[in-house]
């Protein structure tokens, strides 16, 4: 059925691809394409840590992956708000590396519940899907030790996932203030009604059981877990996004 | 880690969702939004969002609905009654979920007859291999015709 469309806010996707991502003597990223990952930040993000002992860094090149991993916790694309709330304006973010998010306790406990996926990297995950990176893309390793029993207790994966975003802000707040024309990608989505057309509702469950199984929503930046409300907190109710602020990663995935 | 780690949807996922882009490109539908809703921990409480999630559903006057699900085992209980809530309303539903050998609904009802298994290990088990069972694009495509079908089914009913 042909129907015409009616917009109703403009979301525009602008993403810079990274050809090189080496281990460095600082924490970088230029629009040019060009990261380096140092871990000197590491002791000033354990500095207010309260379940969380350790933390390793590492760049995981494309096709480096016969490798240990401790339990994959999330991966986390790069992206930082530009201009407007999630959902409308300017995003930037990070083609050709993903962060990803690891964690065991100092007794060697994976942070799991239903089982697990520590083990050899190129046997614990499959590339090239929607949440995963392409056989082309580079890891940015974040490993955390956590206390001992705290891998079970949901302070400890917060705490986890928020010193990661810590590490991840350093390039967020680099990212956000590139200069626009300078992307490799652009990309406009409209959220638009379409009268006459079949009214479609995708409803999405996501996990919120209790401690690792949590589900973020409403940060400030993409994907992030800093400033966000929990779904166990808000006790599990369905609440509703636009197309929009989903694809503008009005999500972070706890579990 | 997800229940399990197999079909764990990463944040990564929900950024580049292939069933919000398979319904949104979509000309001839008219995508009302994304619902998420969670999965809690107790029985009385699964069925209780569910149920509100249908309602939802219902008062947007979907003519059609798509659920998904990270996760499986007790997270069916909440899948497959929010699944069945949608249907009793009268609205075409559809979804997607992982299922394979380890993971056929523990709870059954009238209304799973379009829920497409998401499985991609040989043997339909919990892999533990984080992507391994995750919805393709392919996946939700398969989930939209079916709700294209059902949608068009009812259509031709009422009339």
């Amino acid at each position: 059925m042909a129907v015409e469309e009616r917009k109703l806010r403009r979301l525009t996707i602008k993403a810079y691809h990274m050809d090189t991502v080496v281990m460095g003597d600082r924490n970088d990223i230029t629009s040019g394409g060009k990261m380096t990952v140092c871990k000197d930040i590491i002791p000033e993000l354990l500095k207010d840590a309260k379940h969380i002992k350790d933390i390793d860094i590492q760049v995981i090149q494309p096709g480096d992956h016969d490798r240990w991993t401790n339990t994959i916790m999330d991966i986390i694309p790069i992206s930082a708000k530009v201009l407007g709330d999630l959902g409308e304006g300017i995003t930037h973010t990070v083609t050709g590396v993903y962060v990803m998010l690891t964690g065991v306790d100092v007794n060697g406990k994976q942070c799991h519940e239903f089982g697990s996926s520590e083990g050899v990297l190129k046997d614990q995950l499959v590339l090239n899907r929607a949440g995963t990176p392409g056989d082309n893309d580079v890891i940015i390793s974040f490993d955390v030790t956590l206390a001992a029993g705290m891998g079970q207790e949901r302070p400890g994966p917060t705490e986890a996932h928020l010193l990661c975003d810590k590490f991840i802000n350093i390039f967020r707040d680099k990212l956000r203030s590139f200069n626009g024309n300078q992307c490799t990608e652009k990309h406009v989505y409209n959220d638009v009604v379409r009268p006459g057309g079949k009214r479609v509702l995708i409803i999405k469950q996501v996990a919120g059981q209790g401690a690792m199984y949590d589900t973020h929503m409403f940060p400030k930046d993409p994907s992030s877990s800093i400033g966000t409300k929990s779904i166990i907190d808000m006790g599990n109710m369905p609440v509703i996004i636009t197309p929009n602020e989903y694809r503008d990663g009005i999500i972070r995935s706890m579990n | 880690m997800g229940i399990g780690p197999s079909t764990k949807e990463t944040t990564l996922h929900h950024f580049r969702d292939p069933l919000l882009e398979v319904v949104s490109e979509d000309t001839d539908l008219d995508l009302l939004g994304i619902l998420l809703v969670g999965s809690p921990d107790g029985n009385n409480d699964k069925l209780f969002v569910g149920t509100r999630a249908a309602v939802i559903a219902e008062s947007m006057r979907a003519d059609g609905v798509i659920v998904s699900c990270d996760g499986w085992g007790n997270s069916h209980v909440d899948y497959t009654n929010t699944v069945e809530q949608i249907g009793k309303r009268g609205i075409p539903v559809t979804g997607i979920t992982f299922n394979g050998t380890v993971a056929q609904f523990v709870v059954v009802n009238d209304y799973l007859d379009a829920i497409i298994d998401i499985n991609k290990s040989a043997d339909g088990t919990e892999t533990d291999v984080v992507g391994e069972n995750n919805m393709t694009r392919l996946d939700c495509l398969k989930a939209k015709a079916l709700l294209k079908l059902k949608m068009q089914k009812k259509e031709k009913e009422n009339r």
